[in-house]
């Protein structure tokens, strides 16, 4: 009967509903798409990184994990002490440059044949490796953002470069281009930002990093294997109180639409909640009613919360195809956890209202 | 100091063949009603005696703000009384907490307005299904189908209010009030906002509830015609009961 009683307040007011369901779902979307945003672009970052192949990375001291943000970059001929270390295989330098320029991007200036080595190379879709000094790779999902084919001619960076090949995503970069080039590009003549060594034996990577850590003191050396692992908000300055103000924004229009929605369905209902306490309806049955509804209303927004989130998200990979949004179970329970939370709190006041009218007040409400 | 006036009783034999009892099932013992307006206290009931007994249905007529709907929430537990006692089933109202006379209202007292008040979001059905919820013993359908055939409105219970005639809506506010079998039923101008077709229609299924089911019912009405339909009419004025004659 509560069921019946509270579907049947839910659709005696549509648009009222929708609006309260919209709202929720609007809150439901905006907390799973910021961290499916935020998490997905960091995951899909440190899975491309950890895809290099390589086992450790080095970099410039108090360098970020964000590498294209990374300061000044070291000298290429640390790479050759480098490959002197024992159970080193091979080391390549790569120097990363921040692009803004048709879409934000780090390009990866690096040695061919040093990165094949530690790589294990690239999947050519199309096209084939670098040849010449203006030779561009690019990955097949920046070649599909950016309308790019093989034997185009791209300018980046204000320089013209020549689409040599498409590869397969997942090698650190999705734009590669020839290091000596770039060092003369941005005026870093033999400088490189990291340098990825591969060890002979993965299990050797620790001992490689100890003598890295006793020659190069201060400088910053991780195992690639640990990359998924550094890459998460909260390793990102100012990135988790960013996301933690866009989930407070998110509840709070939630929780205002509902409590609205519920106040104004409180004073509608004034007559019908002194009917209630004319049948002897308590105060509890009263409260439970409306919280109910309330959260009935959530549930409904939930789900629509949870269609929009995939929905945006289908939207904006179709047009942004190099954009990843990682929306996770975790996080769609959490949303509709806060969702519910905050309409129960939202309905609380109003509930609490209507439980405290005086029967015959309400009776006579007009 | 408020002018008490007790009701006549019936003559022993004339109403109350076989329903005499010994006990009232509802008596009011100086009661007061006071409500506050701005700094001043504005009496509604100025010290009312009245008895009622079981079976018996009782009329109560006056003036417009002589304190009938006052005496009519105060019996029925939905307003606190100022002074005085009023005890319905043995049950002293003015002693109780809100939630004990919400409980007891609940358990003991049906009530049926003038605006019908229906929960115009339900069917008929559901509005006479929640006061059974409300109770709490769950949908009794056989006693569900029992009110609703006794009043009419078997074919009707799939509407809405607001697709029902006011005749309808006020039969379906009475099976509301009496589905859960309450000691009396009170009833605040039930025919006030009706035909004069529809209002005898409901009189006589109200002295239909009275006369074959026993239910108790006290009435609270402006039409004189009204009052030919129960035992005995109470008058009001001022707050007080001024007389209690037996109707013709």
């Amino acid at each position: 009967m509560m069921g019946e009683l509270i579907v049947r307040n839910l659709l005696h007011r549509p648009l009222r509903t929708l609006i309260g369901v919209m709202a929720v779902a609007v809150e439901v979307a905006l907390v799973v798409l910021i961290v499916g945003l935020t998490s997905g672009l960091l995951t899909e970052t440190a899975k491309r990184i950890e895809g290099i192949g390589a086992d450790i990375m080095l970099q410039p001291p108090a360098a970020s994990i964000f590498l294209g943000f990374s300061g000044s970059p070291m000298p290429i001929k640390i790479g050759g002490k480098l490959a002197e270390l024992k159970y080193v295989q091979a080391v390549a330098p790569a120097l990363l440059q921040f692009n803004s320029t048709g879409g934000v991007d780090v390009v990866y200036g690096i040695d061919r044949d040093s990165f094949r080595t530690v790589s294990g190379g690239f999947v050519f879709l199309e096209g084939h490796d670098m040849e010449g000094p203006d030779d561009l790779l690019v990955d097949d999902w920046a070649a599909k953002a950016k309308h790019i084919k093989v034997g185009d001619t791209y300018n980046l960076l204000n320089h013209d470069w020549h689409v040599a090949a498409i590869i397969e995503h997942g090698k650190g970069a999705r734009l590669f281009v020839p290091l000596a080039t770039l060092q003369d590009l941005v005026g870093a003549r033999d400088k490189a930002s990291i340098f990825l060594i591969k060890c002979t034996r993965p299990e050797h990577t620790e001992d490689v990093m100890d003598q890295i850590r006793h020659d190069l003191p201060g400088y910053t050396v991780r195992p690639l294997k640990d990359f998924l692992s550094l890459m998460t908000s909260t390793n990102i300055p100012g990135l988790q109180t960013f996301i933690n103000a866009m989930i407070a924004l998110a509840i709070s229009i939630g929780l205002l639409v509902i409590f609205l929605t519920m106040y104004t369905t409180v004073i509608e209902r004034t007559r019908d909640i002194g009917v209630l306490k004319s049948l002897g309806a308590d105060q509890s049955f009263i409260v439970r009613a409306l919280l109910t509804e309330s959260a009935a209303l959530c549930v409904f927004g939930i789900l629509a919360g949870v269609g929009l989130s995939y929905a945006v998200r289908a939207a904006f990979l179709a047009g942004f195809p190099t954009l990843s949004i990682l929306i996770t179970p975790g996080w769609i329970l959490r949303a509709a956890g806060i969702a519910l939370a905050g309409a129960i709190f939202g309905a609380s006041y109003p509930a609490w209202m209507a439980s405290r009218k005086d029967a015959v007040e309400a009776l006579s409400y007009d | 100091m408020g002018i008490a006036a007790t009701i006549r009783a019936p003559a022993e034999g004339l109403f109350f063949q076989g329903k005499k009892s010994v006990e009232p099932i509802l008596k009011t013992e100086n009661l007061w009603k006071l409500y506050r307006a701005g700094k001043v206290d504005v009496p509604a009931l100025r010290g009312v005696n009245f008895e009622v007994q079981p079976g018996e249905s009782v009329a109560v007529m006056g003036p417009s703000g002589c304190g009938k709907s006052s005496l009519l929430y105060v019996i029925g537990g939905l307003a606190q009384a100022s002074r005085g006692k009023v005890l319905v089933d043995g049950n002293d109202l003015t002693s109780l907490s809100d939630a004990a006379r919400t409980k007891l209202r609940r358990h003991k007292i049906g009530f049926v307005f003038q605006r019908f008040n229906l929960l115009p979001t339900l069917t008929a059905k559901g509005n006479i299904a929640i006061a059974q919820f409300i109770h709490g013993d769950g949908f009794d359908p056989h006693r569900f189908e029992v009110v609703t055939q006794m009043l009419g409105l078997a074919g009707r219970l799939h509407h809405k209010p607001s697709e029902l005639s006011g005749g309808e809506q006020q039969r379906v506010a009475i099976a509301r009030a009496i589905i859960n079998e309450p000691k009396i039923l009170l009833a605040d101008e039930p025919t006030g906002n009706l035909d004069s077709k529809n209002s005898e229609v409901v009189l006589q299924m109200l002295r239909q509830l009275n006369k074959d089911l026993g239910q108790t019912i006290v009435m609270i009405t402006h039409n004189p015609e009204a009052t030919t339909y129960f035992d005995r009419v109470v008058h009001m004025r001022d707050g007080i009961i001024v007389d209690g004659v037996p109707a013709d």
